[in-house]
């Protein structure tokens, strides 16, 4: 029954989720902020709080006096933060119970989330108890109501034993050190709110504890229009009835229908259900899995019932997400070997087409078992997120008739750190973007990471690859974002590695085995470079040196459209063409491919069908993602 | 496009608005039926010892130590407080309280709230403070309860017993 509880709401969330996505976007999406926005609200609780205590006063005779002045004589300040406060209250409960629903109904309590779960619900305590305590400040109607309701339920304890009350149904009794005393209450126990708050949120890696600012901005104006529509007052009119906050007094409401030790029976029952929940079955049945998560190479622990996203993060691996929700698809990742538990999401964030291809959601994905995980970096190692650089064209030299090398040089003596085979977009005035990749290792020396090199292949009647052969001069200011991408070089593995580079598909294999190199790794190394003519092979004395230094490197140049006066005597014909007849047997060996989308795709299917195993072949990344086009050089 | 999506967002926000402005006031309470009053009763007091002191015998003050002879022995334990309410003739309320305290030599609280229908009533109170006998603070009233009004009747010992409220 608990299933199906949990099932029905799973699936009214996603759907009410789906609606909201539709008006506000994935990103903006309110539903999937409700914890920062609980936070949010307790500092607008306490910033207003503090501008109304600078004119309340703690008195019998001036808290009602001081409120109304408040209210009334300042309504455009006292009486809309009055009214903002009131609702931020409002507005925390209603986004507490919410959050705490969701993580139930989802099943994100149990386990290692006990702690988050025990320290929300004496959050929730903590959050009623200075609400409740806030009520009795103005001293109207429903504050005496909320002191005398309040002091007659304590006073069903043995401790109290009917004396508490007699401090507050006699007018006599209420003097001004009560004002001095709820005033305290008022704040100490928001500031224990904050500080648990701040506990409560550790155990949850890289938690979020403000919204968007579009959300902030947002809600303080509906929070504003509110207290305009409908202020906050004090209830000093002799009445029958009480105008009442329910998300705070429902409790206090109920001692007046049932007897005290009534509610607390039924206060203490389910807050003993709620703190036990994690404990109580049905179980939950799962071991500890392990993650192989690439490009980092790391094999990582997830917890039974952890998403693979919490996982990562938990172990500082920059997996990127936004969302953690299953509604924004930031988080999309490939799943390279092991099966998941899905998880609810918005079916428009992942197709059936993606999910076939083994693409997930590690934000609501769980693991079955082992498994092998592989993401696009949005960060650089060393957990640099990828941001806009700006940089210097330092020299340039013309390699071949159409390709240019370009050093950039990085301003503010900034370096920057990236992998293997990764790339920069560069940013055109308009917005527009144009990918080149990294043709120099990382972290080589001190100079590399200042310093960037491009290979520029001119596309005819490209905008920006003719402004570099034709305008671009050394001092050139650009700017550019970066490092992207997610091909780069597997460490670990010991199969021979065949590169596979068509055109300036060169640039990112040259920073590759220029990184192999430095880290002297041993394994074999075979560069298929594939181009027209034999003048395309524009640093082909490299890769002979290469060969000449490295015994365990060999370098093969392929020319597809050599002519007579070319004087060629190598091998001929298409570059994938040459490996598959080199290599009758794909299985022991990795291949990096990197050329035009056109290669790649007719590499692939054939080098897959000549025993390449899907894990050792990278080319379908290629070919998904645009970055790849760009390396025959993008316009 | 642009114009929609905000529309849409405002239909979404208004009704969370209208959600925190409507169960911050509404529905309204009454602690008591429409057509009913409050009855307060709040008694505290300390009630008489269960046992009368009594002189010491020479024999017994030898026993004790010097600092310690005190020629009466009082003992400490309270009585019981028994409290009765009589609405229109009919006991709606009788209810005994143990005196606080370890040794029982505390105050005897009692507050009892009951809701009642608004009009005219008799209302009798009535007290024991004793371990015996019969009720020793009577006091009665004839009082017209207007609906939703709250009448609350104390107990001060010094002031003759109960106090209803003028």
């Amino acid at each position: 029954v608990l299933k199906r509880i949990q099932a029905v709401l799973q699936w009214c969330f996603t759907k009410v989720e789906g609606v909201f996505n539709l008006a506000f976007g994935e990103k903006l999406n309110p539903l999937y902020h409700i914890g920062p926005i609980s936070y949010y609200l307790m500092w607008l609780i306490v910033a207003s709080g503090l501008y109304l205590y600078a004119f309340f006063e703690t008195s019998v005779t001036g808290a009602s006096a001081s409120v109304e002045a408040l209210t009334h004589a300042q309504p455009w300040a006292g009486g809309v933060l009055r009214s903002v406060h009131r609702y931020a209250s409002d507005g925390v409960v209603l986004t507490m119970l919410l959050h705490m629903l969701r993580h139930w109904a989802f099943d994100h309590y149990r386990g290692f989330r006990w702690f988050s779960w025990v320290s929300g619900m004496v959050l929730l305590w903590l959050v009623y108890v200075a609400g409740i305590n806030g009520y009795m400040l103005p001293w109207d109607r429903l504050a005496r109501f909320t002191v005398v309701a309040t002091a007659e339920w304590l006073d069903w304890l043995p401790v109290f034993n009917g004396t508490l009350v007699r401090n507050f149904i006699f007018e006599e009794n209420v003097n001004d050190r009560l004002f001095s005393l709820l005033s305290f209450i008022h704040i100490g126990v928001p500031l224990a709110v904050l500080a648990l708050l701040w506990v409560h949120t550790q155990r949850v890696p890289q938690a979020r504890t403000s919204p968007p600012l579009p959300i902030m901005l947002t809600l303080t104006a509906a929070l504003i229009a509110l207290s305009v529509l409908k202020p906050a007052a004090s209830q000093l009119q002799e009445s029958a009835e009480l105008g009442f906050d329910w998300f705070y007094l429902a409790v206090l409401a109920l001692i007046y229908r049932w007897t005290p030790g009534e509610v607390w029976a039924l206060v203490a029952a389910g807050s003993a259900l709620l703190f036990l929940l994690p404990w109580l079955p049905p179980k939950k049945r799962g071991a500890e899995r392990y993650m192989l998560v690439r490009p980092d190479n790391r094999i990582i622990p997830v917890r039974a019932g952890d998403t693979l996203l919490d996982a990562a993060l938990r172990e500082g691996i920059a997996l990127p997400f936004d969302c953690r929700n299953g509604g924004c698809g930031e988080c999309k990742a490939t799943l390279r070997a092991g099966s998941v538990e899905f998880g609810p999401h918005q079916p428009g964030v992942l197709s059936e087409a993606e999910r076939a291809a083994g693409t997930i959601l590690p934000c609501v994905c769980t693991a079955r078992g082992d498994l092998e995980l592989e993401y696009s970096p949005a960060r650089a190692p060393g957990a640099a997120a990828v941001r806009a650089w700006s940089a210097t064209v330092e020299s340039m030299q013309r390699l071949s008739p159409d390709v240019m090398q370009v050093i950039l040089q990085l301003e503010g003596r900034e370096r920057i750190a990236f992998y293997a085979g990764q790339y920069i977009n560069i940013l055109l005035e308009d917005g527009a973007k144009r990918s080149f990749s990294f043709a120099t290792a990382p972290a080589l020396s001190g100079q590399m990471n200042e310093r960037i090199e491009l290979h520029i292949r001119r596309i005819p009647g490209g905008r920006y690859t003719t402004h570099v052969f034709e305008r671009m001069r050394p001092g050139e200011r650009l700017r550019f974002e970066g490092p992207l991408g997610s091909f780069f070089l597997r460490e670990d593995s010991d199969k021979p590695m065949i590169f596979v580079a068509g055109s300036t598909g060169f640039a990112p294999v040259k920073s590759m085995l220029e990184y192999a190199f430095s880290r002297g790794i041993a394994r074999r190394m075979i560069l298929y470079w594939g181009v027209r003519r034999p003048r395309d092979l524009y640093l082909r004395e490299l890769p002979e040196q290469w060969a000449r230094e490295h015994a365990n490197f060999t370098f093969v140049p392929v020319v597809s459209h050599a002519e007579g006066e070319d004087g060629w005597q190598g091998r001929s014909g298409f570059v994938h063409e040459a490996i598959l007849a080199d290599f009758p047997d794909l299985a022991g060996y990795q291949v990096y491919a990197c050329g035009s989308a056109a290669m790649v795709e007719a590499a692939h299917p054939a080098f897959k069908a000549q025993g390449l195993g899907p894990d050792d072949c990278f080319a379908d990344a290629f070919v998904q993602r645009p970055e790849m086009v760009r390396l025959g050089g993008a316009a | 496009m642009k114009a929609l999506r905000i529309a849409a967002q405002l239909a979404l926000y208004a009704p969370l608005m209208a959600i925190l402005a409507y169960f911050s006031t509404e529905p309204r309470f009454s602690v008591v039926a429409p057509d009913e009053a409050l009855l307060r009763v709040s008694v505290i007091h300390a009630t008489q010892r269960k046992a009368a002191c009594r002189e010491r015998s020479a024999e017994e003050l030898a026993k004790l130590a010097p600092n310690m002879r005190a020629a009466l022995d009082c003992p400490r334990e309270r009585s019981p407080l028994l409290v009765e309410l009589e609405l229109d003739g009919r006991v709606v309320l009788r209810r005994e309280v143990q005196p606080s305290g370890l040794r029982r030599d505390g105050n005897a609280a009692l507050y009892e709230r009951l809701a009642l229908p608004a009009g005219r009533h008799r209302i009798v109170a009535r007290l024991r403070d004793r371990a015996e006998g019969d009720f020793n603070y009577v006091a009665e009233q004839t009082l017209e309860l207007a609906a939703g009004r709250t009448l609350l009747i104390d107990f001060n010992a010094a002031r003759g017993g109960f106090v209803f409220p003028g």
